[in-house]
């Protein structure tokens, strides 16, 4: 079945109706991930964009085909290791998947997910990185680009402000606990995102994930229509680059050879309206470097497969 | 057929916690609680125990992942003190509302600050409005029976609440005492395997557990969260003289009576306390004196009739507190019982102590001062509206 096929073909898990924003790619993203993992999957949905706009549900209405719940915003992980638990004491066996924002995976919930990592409890954890807490008006996460309005981030009159702290490297810091599958993904590249997730989907031995990265039109200030470009273009600056792992051998899926500068990335976005020279060159030499230490551990992944063997 | 063993309060526990069956265990290990942790996972290193443990990362962890697990439809034990119940409260009040029938027991220990570790259940009392059903006991075998009784409780159709069965840090946990030890065949027979009908997460059946949900509709679930609280005041009896009538031990439901009967003075408290005001009511009788003592097992359901019932007759009361309830001058179990009997026919004069905070000792001699002063201040027919603070004389040279 061709990936076209497999789109086209396959039931779409999430209610028709929810209320996303115009142009947001997480609902795109999460539409594709779920045809993907099917019927026999157990959604957690914590607080954030996806639970806001329905995908548990609203009063008496599911916002999802299969079973979906909301967990806590700090306990996405451990919640789900628990169902893996309790799915094996019964001797069932269901795919057990976090769908969460950056809030609830790289701020609150790090400790849970963390642990569950490290215990390598048969989970997939999908982390949808729109930099920040969108849902309820973009305030910053540890996610969140440095130089980035949000509402807690504010620029002053003069436009001086935005976030002063560059964000984490976080599917890096989940891919240095060893696990079995650790993948980032984008929007605009949909056949190396299902890919990733079927990958991830096979894996027995551990907690698989997956961050995905989706520029938000509302939070970030961009045009609806400029939704995938924009994403696109994250890649294609290196801003984002796309990668998978299996224990410590790192592999760059997507090559861009003549990388865009990420000064063409920032100018069509919002929110980095107020950077200057200086600050969009910060943001260039960031992407450099994270970029020239991921080819290093590309190159250096003969090193094995984190198991020590 | 049962066997006699020594065991300390935390192996009692584990030991009850083996013969129910659970499915899943997860647990974060603290002071005074973790030889509980350790006692099971070598339980089930040994092959003794047939069922999935994790270790936790945290207590919010611990609690987070058995109501995942919980929410699957499987039995789920913990345990934990203190500073892990205070780390666990968000998953711990949604554990109840979200009506996950899990059993924890909290080996009780003081909040910081100051730093401690030693006993004192102002950790659980706290949070006794956050939907759990709350049971205290008194010695080692009330631990025992008490915790396998509580998955009968907590699973019990019209209740489908967690339960906790809180016990003395050290004074129980460290202190070994005399335990009958039941058969897994015997447990068996009282205690059948869990199965949820109410809430699942299941492929087969697909279910979306908690929707964002307006506040009407909220009201109906915490209306009937209330009904559980009500139908466990039963339940809870009901399972006990089930209990009673397979093991031969009955702790009296949600209160223990100890010459209450034709007591002119009632003692009431709840915990290991409650063994020294046994030994001192003995002492008062030797006098001729009516003393007589009310142990509150269930703190909630809060057992309001029977309260009111066992203090018929009587001419007043005194409330031994190990904790304290900020802003009321007195302990949280004064607190309970004055409202309580506000529907009771009588105005009953009320003594009202605070003692034993931070695994401070609360000796015979001290708690005879408490009966003394309860007689003294119920003759006067005075109702306290703050505690007498029990606190031994200062040894020289001691800060």
């Amino acid at each position: 079945m061709t990936l076209i096929d497999k789109l086209a073909n396959r039931e779409d898990l999430i209610s028709p109706g929810i209320s996303a924003c115009v142009g947001c790619n997480v609902e795109l993203t999460l539409r594709t991930v779920l045809k993907i993992l099917g019927p026999n999957t157990v959604l957690a949905v914590p607080p954030g964009c996806m639970g806001g706009v329905g995908v548990v549900g609203w009063d008496k209405k599911a916002g999802a085909k299969i079973p979906v719940f909301f967990p806590l915003l700090d306990n996405v992980a451990s919640m789900l290791a628990g169902i893996r638990l309790g799915f094996n004491a019964r001797g069932r066996d269901a795919h057990v998947v976090a769908f969460a924002g950056d809030g609830a995976t790289v701020d609150a919930g790090f400790q849970a997910l963390s642990g569950a990592a490290e215990r390598g409890d048969r989970i997939l954890y999908i982390c949808y990185d729109n930099e920040g807490y969108m849902n309820t008006g973009y305030q910053r996460s540890s996610s969140t680009s440095k130089g980035s309005w949000t509402s807690t981030t504010p620029v002053s009159r003069e436009g001086k402000g935005g976030k002063a702290q560059h964000r984490k490297d976080f599917p890096l810091i989940m891919a240095l606990h060893d696990l079995p599958y650790v993948a980032t993904a984008s929007p605009a590249f949909i056949p190396d995102l299902v890919r990733k997730v079927e990958r991830a989907m096979e894996v027995r031995d551990g907690l698989a994930y997956i961050h995905i990265y989706n520029p938000c039109p509302t939070g970030w200030s961009f045009k609806a229509e400029d939704s995938i470009a924009i994403s696109r273009l994250s890649v294609k600056s290196r801003f984002f680059p796309l990668w998978e792992s299996r224990g410590r051998k790192l592999t760059i899926t997507v090559r861009e050879q003549r990388p865009v500068p990420v000064a063409d990335y920032v100018a069509k976005i919002g929110k980095f309206r107020h950077l200057g020279p200086e600050g969009i060159a910060e943001l260039q030499a960031l992407t450099d470097e994270r970029y020239r230490y991921l080819e290093a551990m590309e190159k250096s992944g003969a090193g094995g497969d984190g198991t020590g063997a | 057929m049962s066997q006699v063993e020594v065991f300390n309060g935390n192996l009692a526990a584990a030991h009850a916690a083996r013969l129910s069956r659970p499915e899943v265990i997860a647990a974060y290990p603290i002071t005074p609680q973790t030889p509980v942790v350790e006692y099971l996972t070598q339980f089930h290193a040994d092959g003794l125990l047939d069922c999935q443990m994790t270790e936790a990362e945290s207590e919010h962890g611990a609690m987070s992942i058995l109501s995942g697990a919980s929410l699957t439809g499987v039995r789920c034990y913990t345990a934990t003190s203190s500073q892990g119940l205070a780390l666990m409260y968000e998953p711990y009040f949604r554990a109840s509302t979200l009506r996950l029938p899990i059993v924890m027991n909290i080996v009780n220990r003081e909040m910081i600050s100051p730093q401690t570790v030693w006993g004192g259940p102002q950790d659980s009392l706290t949070l006794r409005d956050a939907g759990w059903i709350q049971l205290y006991v008194e010695d080692n075998q009330e631990i025992l029976d008490t915790t396998i009784q509580a998955f009968k409780i907590a699973e019990h159709p019209e209740v489908l609440l967690p339960v906790n069965v809180c016990y003395d840090g050290f004074y129980l946990s460290h202190m070994s005492e005399r335990v009958e030890l039941p058969t897994l065949a015997e447990v068996d027979g009282f205690l059948p395997p869990y199965s949820s009908r109410h809430i699942i997460l299941d492929p087969d059946h697909p279910m979306a557990v908690d929707p964002l949900t307006n506040g009407r509709l909220l009201m109906g679930y915490r209306r009937k969260h209330m009904e559980a609280q009500a139908a466990a005041l039963r339940v809870i009896e009901q399972v006990d003289s089930e209990y009673s009538d397979r093991f031969g031990r009955s702790w009296g439901g949600l209160v223990g009576e100890y010459c209450a009967q034709d007591a002119d003075y009632l003692m009431i408290s709840l915990g290991s306390v409650c063994g020294a005001l046994r030994e001192c009511v003995d002492e008062f009788r030797s006098r001729g004196l009516r003393v007589g003592l009310l142990k509150i097992r269930s703190l909630r359901p809060f057992p309001r009739e029977r309260v009111i019932r066992a203090l018929d007759g009587k001419k007043g009361f005194g409330v031994i507190d190990r904790n304290v309830s900020f802003g009321t001058n007195t302990g949280i179990l004064y607190q309970e019982i004055r409202a309580a009997l506000y529907s009771a026919s009588k105005r009953y004069p009320a003594a009202a102590f605070i003692g034993g905070l931070g695994g401070e000792d609360l000796t015979l001699e001290i708690v005879e001062r408490a009966i003394d002063a309860t007689m003294a201040s119920v003759d006067a027919g005075e109702v306290a509206e703050a505690a007498t603070w029990l606190i031994r004389p200062e040894k020289r040279g001691n800060s």
